[in-house]
């Protein structure tokens, strides 16, 4: 089997989204490396849709241990994983999802990792990463052209946040005809396609999610992106995202928090109210469901460069469901 | 108990105690629904039922998570006589996961009949939708006229052909004809009938034909190809050469029209030009690159001989896209009918989009839409039904920055929808006096009004015309409804009861002008029960005898059409403002 050509089985496993985004991006697919940092909840959703896009190899990062929490929200878990290392234990069912990938996992520690680690990807993908962490390896990421995507699920919220660095990518839009008169003698002209190019530069992620003290950032009109804040400050902090034994407490810490942010940023803090912080306890299994498939979504765009990807952050909305572009950062 | 942690602890204690007891129905086991059952049952679900009637196919795999390689061809059918209303009346909650229109009406209907809350949900590409529907609250699914499949005048199939469309449903045909089930709608040659052609011509056309070989022309053509055992060269002439030298003598057809070229069997097979063709023999060229002319001959003879023993043991064959034999026949026959016509020929994996109606399937859509269809869950368990907006999944682009979009409001019921109005009723014109009983049944009740096992009686005179139990009313099968007593003003009282529906048809009789005419016309009581344009529309609008270009028994991978994606303006939510106009995102 040669290395970028697809094989008959490829081309049948994957008709139905080679009809989709075609052939070439099957094949670009077909050549990428990804690594998947954190196969928790969100995680294992992750993995799940981009071993089925096929593409060449998936490494899962994660040092953490499985515990009875997270068998319940991990599809890809076996009820005899209890207390081993959560990467290793994920093994055997996400391979079952496409034998066609190369899956390896990795139980190491992010810290562990140095720039060079990196390079061997096409894409990064992260969850559960402190804004350090994903400031520090988008950054890595950056100087050696490997797009990055992070996302997480709070609860009913969820967002990712995108650098593809200087991207190039193209569409196909459909040119329909002027319309004719009814005139059947008249050939009708057909519909074309034609391919648009275009290219997005991404802002570095430090101008995203780091939080500014400054006053000086673009205010954002989308509340949901100071809970982002918020939230990130908390995982910062706290080392772990807010749970629901600890409601009480982690409610005042969030509340704290966004009391800080609210007057950094000069927005109204009554904007996120005490309805929305009770909805951020746990990684709801159908939030992770969209926005995995969010997060799958735009790293196949990255990878194939077809298609409009998202700049750079996408933020869902956890009472209405809405989910939105913003584009946020310095360029 | 532990299990019952895996419910959200953000949910209301009501919720997750419903969450923990209900009883919840999930139709279709395909793409969705395996993200919807993995979904609920790590959300904390504890009983839910599943009911399939697909059978999984490779190409279906790597969404269909929950299935193996070892599961294909596995075949799990439902009768729906035995989930009846009463059995939908066991659950606190339908969702469906289907992947075709027909399925989706009797859910729909069932689900009303039962007055249970439906979860409707469907993707096509990157684009998706989630909608409630419950009785009395929101719109059903049959409210919006969806609009008609595409399809073609039966004069354009065989005698004019001008799109790659066209000779495909051509070859779809040809295929039926000679190994299908006989049905006198698909037939593949010269049609003298033809609007198009001026009295005079056509009948001369006719006459001369009669005289010299006419008798094949006219014969069966299944038994023609029988008797003659299938030689692929007798057949090949036939239909590329003498067919078209008869479509040729129409003189008519082509005087604003570019002329077909008859092909010759010898001709074909040793075309040239196609010696600088590379061949080569990988399953990519194969499926990707547009066949030689040769090579279309070659194919069309080597699997012309293996249905001919496929069918050796058969009544018929039934074509199936994924069926190679078939699909190569069919790629085969409609480049050759493309050629001889000057329409541009498409590879075999092109063919196959057409000709199977294949609508493209993702993972990440899937995982997106069931997500939202558990979070739909969770509002109806929680009653806030009210809450249940429809939300649609929209592909991301430079004009749009809204991926999930969100109703403000639920959308109403259409008051003169015919099937969830408080009485429905419908007009159906059509000519009572050559239209039988049969044909009303079949055409007008069960395609069109999507009934499943009708009983029509006659208002005003208690007289049952069509009977859902065998041997009641065949007698009247082939009556024309005139001779019934159906007639101009005719009241019908229609009673579906495997989907407890009962509708109210008024007959009007109507005669269709010419044969440009369609056979019969349904229309609710106002005007706004026609179907609003799609998009990526329902092409035009043809009348004359349909020829259907879905099979209906093709249910594997039927188009998703039922997520009726961009099938109305939306109501966006307050909280959305910048770009909310430009929901149909128009490039120019």
């Amino acid at each position: 089997m040669g290395e970028k050509e697809l094989s008959s089985i490829e081309t049948e496993l994957y008709d139905r989204q080679i009809r989709l985004w075609g052939i070439e991006s099957q094949e670009k697919l077909r050549a990428a490396n990804v690594l998947l940092i954190g196969i928790r909840g969100l995680g294992s959703e992750i993995a799940k849709d981009i071993l089925l896009s096929g593409i060449n190899s998936l490494i899962i990062l994660d040092n953490g241990t499985v515990t009875k929490e997270e068998q319940l929200v991990n599809f890809l878990l076996t009820p005899d994983s209890l207390g081993k290392n959560i990467a290793k234990s994920v093994l055997a069912k996400a391979q079952a999802l496409n034998p066609l990938v190369k899956l390896t996992a990795d139980s190491d520690s992010i810290e562990s990792k140095d720039e060079d680690y990196f390079k061997q990807f096409t894409i990064v993908i992260s969850t559960k990463l402190s804004t350090d962490e994903i400031i520090k390896i988008s950054a890595w990421c950056r100087n050696s052209n490997v797009k990055f995507i992070s996302g997480d699920v709070f609860g009913m919220f969820g967002y990712t946040v995108s650098d593809f660095q200087d991207h190039e990518y193209y569409e196909d839009r459909v040119k329909l005809p002027k319309k004719r008169r009814h005139d059947e003698k008249i050939p009708k002209a057909e519909a074309v396609t034609v391919k648009v190019q275009a290219r997005i530069k991404y802002p570095d992620l430090s101008t995203v999610i780091k939080r500014s003290k400054t006053g000086k950032m673009k205010k954002c009109r989308n509340i949901y992106y100071y809970l982002m804040l918020v939230l990130l400050e908390f995982r910062n902090r706290h080392k772990r995202d807010p749970f629901y034994t600890k409601r009480q407490e982690d409610l005042v810490t969030l509340k704290t928090i966004w009391a800080d942010i609210s007057k950094d940023y000069e927005v109204d803090s009554t904007m996120l109210t005490d309805e929305i912080f009770g909805l951020v306890f746990g990684e709801v299994v159908p939030i992770c469901s969209i926005v995995g498939g969010i997060v799958v979504q735009e790293a196949i765009k990255a990878v194939s460069g077809k298609e409009v990807p998202i700049n750079n952050v996408f933020l869902l909305n956890p009472l209405t469901y809405y989910g939105k572009e913003e584009t946020i950062g310095i360029v | 108990m532990a299990t019952s942690s895996a419910i959200p602890h953000v949910l209301s204690e009501n919720v997750r105690e419903a969450v923990a007891n209900c009883n919840v129905l999930v139709v279709g086991a395909g793409g969705i629904g395996c993200e919807i059952l993995k979904n609920l049952a790590l959300s904390g679900f504890q009983n839910i039922e599943i009911i399939d009637l697909d059978t999984i196919d490779v190409s279906n795999l790597n969404r269909q998570f929950l299935f193996r390689k070892e599961h294909v061809a596995y075949h799990d059918s439902i009768t729906t006589v035995e989930y009846g209303v009463n059995f939908y009346k066991n659950f606190n909650l339908v969702l469906n996961a289907l992947d075709n229109r027909i399925a989706r009406n009797h859910v729909n209907r069932m689900c009303l009949a039962a007055d249970i809350p439906l979860i409707e949900s469907g993707t096509s590409g990157y684009t998706g939708q989630v909608e409630l529907i419950k009785k009395g609250l929101t719109q059903c699914y049959e409210c919006q006229p969806k609009p008609p499949q595409r399809s073609f005048p039966g004069c354009t199939i065989r005698n004019t052909p001008s799109e790659p469309i066209h000779c495909i449903v051509w070859a779809k045909h040809l295929f039926n004809q000679l190994f299908g089930e006989d049905d006198p709608d698909q037939d593949v040659s010269p049609d003298t009938a033809d609007p198009e052609l001026a009295a005079d011509a056509g009948k001369l056309a006719l006459s001369e034909q009669n005289n010299s070989d006419g008798d094949v022309q006219r014969k069966s053509t299944n038994l023609w190809a029988k008797e003659i055992d299938y030689n692929p060269e007798k057949l090949f002439n036939k239909f590329f050469q003498d067919d078209i030298k008869y479509l040729l003598s129409m003189e008519n057809l082509w005087k604003k029209r570019k002329p077909p070229n008859p092909l010759a069997w010898a001709e074909a097979s040793s075309h040239e030009g196609d010696s600088n063709m590379i061949i080569e023999n990988n399953s990519k060229t194969e499926d990707m690159q547009v066949w030689s002319l040769s090579k279309c001959s070659k194919v069309f003879a080597s699997s012309i001989s293996v249905l001919k023993a496929e069918l050796s043991n058969k009544n018929f064959l039934v074509w199936d896209k994924d069926d190679k034999p078939g699909m190569d026949f069919v790629t085969a026959c409609a480049n050759i009918r493309a050629h001889i016509f000057s329409i541009e020929q498409k590879s075999r994996f092109e063919i196959k989009s057409i000709a199977g109606n294949i609508v493209p399937a993702i993972a990440t859509t899937n995982a997106i839409v069931a997500g939202l269809a558990v979070l739909h869950a969770f509002r109806v368990l929680g009653e806030e039904l009210e809450k249940c907006h429809t939300t649609y999944v929209r592909q991301k682009s430079s004009s749009a920055k809204t991926v999930l979009m969100t109703e403000s409001v639920l959308i109403k019921a259409n008051p003169n929808c015919y099937v969830c109005s408080e009485k429905p009723s419908v007009n159906v014109s059509v000519n009572v006096d050559s239209m039988t009983v049969k044909e009303f049944e079949t055409e007008v009740l069960k395609k069109n009004l999507n009934m499943i096992a009708p009983d029509a009686m006659l208002d005003g005179k208690n007289l049952v015309v069509i009977s859902s139990e065998e041997g009641e009313t065949e007698i009247n099968n082939n009556k024309k409804l005139s001779e019934i007593g159906i007639i101009d003003g005719s009241i019908l009282k229609v009673d579906d009861f495997l989907q407890n529906y009962e509708l109210t048809v008024y007959i009007t009789n109507y005669v269709p002008k010419d044969i440009t005419e369609p056979q019969f016309i349904v229309h609710g009581n106002t005007e706004n029960l026609r179907p609003i344009e799609e998009m990526n529309g329902g092409g035009k609008q043809d009348t004359n005898t349909k020829v259907e270009v879905v099979e209906p028994q093709s249910s594997v991978d039927d188009p998703q059409e039922g997520s009726s994606v961009k099938r109305r303006k939306l109501n966006p939510a307050e909280e959305e403002d910048d770009d909310l106009i430009m929901l149909e995102d128009d490039d120019d």
